[in-house]
């Protein structure tokens, strides 16, 4: 089985060093974007098997790349989960409105968002189980 | 003071007091107690002498006697009307009359007939020293002594020229001319007297009433000229009357000034002229007249119109002018401009959102700031604390973990500032579901456990296991059992322990009860009272320093009572503290109350529609609820049917959704819908939950409350045994 391969979508140069130090720990591909217009680049260069996006970006925001990914077949697939300073009241709601499958406001239970990305990546079941008529 | 014997002429001679024969005083001069107020002025007025002369006079011309008034002392009060030359002849000759009574000839004291008639309410016949008779007759108005009125000054039977000659020695008069002016003075027997005095009682006393009415109208005329005056000389306000059927009846200057129609215009024209057209429309005048009828009284703020069409807001009271609404005829209206002040308010109101938006804004940003750096610590205090960068020593370990935990209250404390905002701004919501207290209890211990073993704390759940449901926001009842139960670690003794446990609670049916306990330090019991406040801290001698932002207690008390329920603690100093928290038991029946009408269950028009979602592995994941809940959402009529979140937290049933619809012809449009959308759901979305669908139609019949309660108490059974897995119903 090839490594899943995750994109990481924010501006804080900390959180992407940190974060992906984890994630490669936990044996993902890990590769980075700073804003919004390199992020859509990355992304259809990458292809990655999941997207972790802030909403603050710089060159318009998380909901844009959300947006564009929609229109995008490539990228229309792949799972995106936000992670992001802002409130969840109305930010979460509309995230999900967008396509996201998760989010997570920073600084995220570890635990929790660890899960979230196993699930997202199908690793925690197998969705044919779902099926069911 | 009783008759004397007849012949002894040197005391006043007194016929008994006569029965009163004054009628009972008319009960509108009397105030409510049944005495009469009144001043010495209007006293003064109703014994005018100048008023009563012509009647006197008259009185004593016809019955050819002298008449006189006396004040309630006997003193005469103006002249003597009419007096008799016997008397006239002997008065003359008195030099320097004392008090008394101002027809007795008599060198000895005088009689009181007056304070007699008075005391009696009577007419008193006296026969002075000179066997001259007068009657007395007492002014009363109720039980207020006024004077009276004496007349007399005739002989009742024929003069005694012993006694005359005895009294013109003693008062020095001519005692042949005194014969001379007896012997012409026609007797007058004591019968006709006594009758006349009656007669004289009657008329006086009637005369004295007519007066005092007369005075009091004269004083009201006055009062309400000057009153009429003050209404006329109010500028600011619009003062008018109208009659019931809302006709202007009375119009004053501040109205014509305000309103902008001169009186002569407005009279008789109906006050909705001042109203404004969609007003008119909406019959608000009509609902103002009938409101005042009702209630005596209608207030209103709102716009009214000018006779030039301008409009201005106004301050509106309506008065009945009657106490009682029944027989009100009019109304006094009062119109006030008060378009300078709503501006202000306006402003004022505008000035504090302004203010509160900023402050929100600027904690929600600095929130949003300190998330940042706090997330990159965070991060690599758990790639550390997690062997990312490679093994740790015991050594690093601690320190390491220490500063996890200070990481994590921080993160609580930014939470905290952004949550006090929002109470501070209304914005505080919680979004109830249908949610198990047991597990999320599990959950919620099992987060606070590193804390607590940090202080060797014990903690414990002592939760009863046939826990009801409960209808609340997961994350916020999370929220406040964090801060009750870190707050009980932070106060604990080190070996203590904290425990959740739902005590029994009987208070409120609708409510379940959870209690936090510790075996901590107790808190004095003025503390007791401030401890939810906000910004208190309660002063520990061990953690002072490291209390937080103090707002844990606060923002739980607003969470819980935004779940409708109340929060309060009781403790013992030394022995600890349990706080206890309710929470709305989960009815179905409650939630579709507004479905499960009377006048919708009689129209057969009441529909459950159940929607099954199947578990995966063990939980049912939170997007695909999601996801379902978006589709169910899509279906219903917001304004008539409600859609229930997911109810997944029973083990091991499948989460379900339920929409309760008021329409049955819906019923058959929302459940294709379902179906369709949802088989559409299934077939583009790569989370494909199986779903299958239950209804219960509930049969159409007559419904009262008892059955409202029977049909809540069967979708309660309904979901009941939807979560206990046993049945399905159909």
């Amino acid at each position: 089985m090839t490594e899943k391969k995750i994109l990481i979508i924010d501006d804080d140069q900390h959180l992407q060093l940190g974060l992906s130090a984890r994630l490669r720990a936990r044996g993902y591909r890990v590769s980075c974007a700073a804003d919004a217009i390199s992020a859509i680049t990355v992304a259809r260069k990458e292809l990655p098997d999941l997207i972790i996006l802030d909403l603050g970006l710089p060159a318009g925001d998380g909901f844009l790349v959300l947006e564009r990914m929609r229109d995008l077949a490539d990228l229309v697939a792949i799972p995106v989960i936000v992670l992001s300073a802002r409130d969840p009241t109305d930010n979460k709601k509309r995230a999900l409105d967008a396509g996201a499958v998760a989010f997570f406001q920073k600084p995220p239970d570890n635990h929790e968002f660890l899960g979230a990305i196993r699930h997202a990546l199908g690793e925690t079941m197998a969705l044919s189980t779902f099926l069911k008529t | 003071m009783t008759s004397e014997a007849s012949g002894r002429i040197d005391a006043p001679e007194y016929s008994p007091p006569a029965t009163p024969i004054l009628p009972p005083c008319d009960s509108t001069l009397l105030n409510e107690k049944g005495n009469m107020q009144v001043s010495p002025a209007l006293r003064a007025d109703l014994l005018d002498f100048k008023a009563w002369s012509e009647i006197l006079t008259t009185y004593g011309r016809t019955m050819r006697v002298a008449v006189a008034l006396t004040d309630s002392q006997g003193q005469l009060l103006g002249k003597c009307h009419n007096p008799q030359p016997v008397w006239q002849l002997v008065n003359n000759a008195v030099r320097g009359r004392g008090p008394g009574c101002p027809f007795c000839i008599t060198t000895r004291l005088p009689c009181t007939a007056v304070a007699d008639a008075l005391q009696t309410g009577g007419v008193v016949m006296v026969r002075d020293q000179a066997g001259l008779t007068h009657v007395v007759v007492p002014l009363l108005l109720g039980k207020l002594r006024f004077g009276a009125i004496v007349a007399g000054q005739v002989f009742d039977r024929y003069p005694d020229s012993l006694v005359l000659r005895r009294v013109a020695k003693d008062f020095g008069v001519s005692e042949q001319q005194l014969w001379e002016l007896a012997k012409e003075q026609r007797p007058v027997s004591s019968a006709v007297l006594q009758a006349s005095g009656d007669l004289l009682c009657a008329l006086g006393n009637a005369f004295l009433r007519q007066r005092y009415s007369a005075i009091l109208e004269a004083k009201l005329a006055e009062t309400n000229g000057r009153f009429r005056l003050l209404v006329e000389g109010v500028m600011d306000h619009a003062l008018f009357t109208m009659d019931s059927t809302g006709c202007v009846t009375s119009w004053n200057g501040g109205a014509e000034r305000l309103l902008g129609y001169v009186e002569a215009a407005i009279m008789g024209q109906n006050f909705s002229c001042i109203f404004t057209r969609e007003d008119i429309q909406n019959r608000v005048p009509e609902k103002q007249l009938h409101k005042a009828l009702i209630a005596g009284r209608a207030d209103d703020e709102g716009w009214r119109v000018r006779g030039d069409r301008k409009q201005f807001w106004a301050n509106v009271n309506i008065t009945a002018l009657e106490a009682d609404p029944a027989i009100s005829r009019s109304f006094a209206i009062i119109v006030q401009d008060v378009t300078e002040r709503r501006k202000i308010a306006t402003v004022l109101e505008e000035a504090r959102q302004e203010r509160e938006g900023l402050q929100e804004k600027l904690l929600s940003h600095v929130s949003h700031e300190l998330r940042t750096p706090l997330t990159a610590i965070y991060i690599f205090t758990t790639n550390l604390l997690d062997g990312v960068y490679g093994d740790l020593t015991p050594h690093q370990h601690e320190p390491l973990t220490l500063a996890l935990d200070n990481v994590k209250q921080l993160k609580s404390m930014v939470s905290d500032l952004l949550d006090i905002t929002r109470v501070e701004t209304h914005k505080l919501t919680v979004e109830p579901q249908h949610l198990s207290l047991a597990r999320l209890i599990d959950e919620v211990l099992s987060t606070c456990l590193t804390n607590a073993a940090a202080k060797n704390v014990t903690l414990r759940s002592d939760v009863a296991p046939s826990l009801p449901f409960t209808w609340a926001d997961p994350a916020r009842v999370r929220q406040i059992l964090i801060n009750l139960i870190d707050n009980g670690i932070k106060f604990a003794s080190r070996g203590g322990s904290v425990t959740v446990a739902s005590p029994p609670y009987v208070e409120n049916e609708g409510f379940l009860c959870l209690s936090v306990s510790d075996t901590g330090c107790g808190i004095s019991s003025e503390n007791r009272e401030i401890v939810f406040d906000r910004l208190a801290q309660v002063r520990s001698t061990t953690e002072a320093s490291r209390s937080g932002l103090g707002l844990g207690l606060f923002i739980s008390r607003e969470l819980v009572s935004l779940h409708g329920g109340r929060i309060w603690v009781e403790s013992e100093l030394g022995k600890g503290s349990i706080f206890y928290f309710t929470l709305p038991v989960f009815s179905l029946a409650k939630l579709c109350a507004h479905v499960l009408t009377a006048a919708n269950l009689e129209a057969g028009c009441v529909t459950l529609i159940v929607v099954d979602v199947a578990q995966v592995e063990g939980a049912v994941q939170a997007d695909i609820l999601l996801e379902v809940r978006k589709v169910l959402e899509s279906c219903i009529r917001p304004e008539q049917d409600v859609l229930l979140p997911s109810m997944s937290d029973a083990e091991p049933v499948k989460t379900f959704f339920i929409i309760a619809c008021t329409d049955a012809k819906g019923f058959e449009v929302i459940a294709s819908r379902v179906a369709r959308e949802l088989r559409k759901f299934d077939s583009s979305s790569k989370l494909k939950p199986a779903i299958s669908s239950t209804t219960l139609l509930l049969a159409p019949g007559h419904f009262g409350e008892e059955q409202i309660g029977d049909v809540a108490a069967r979708v309660d059974q309904l979901v009941q045994a939807h979560l206990l897995g046993k049945e399905r119903l159909q």
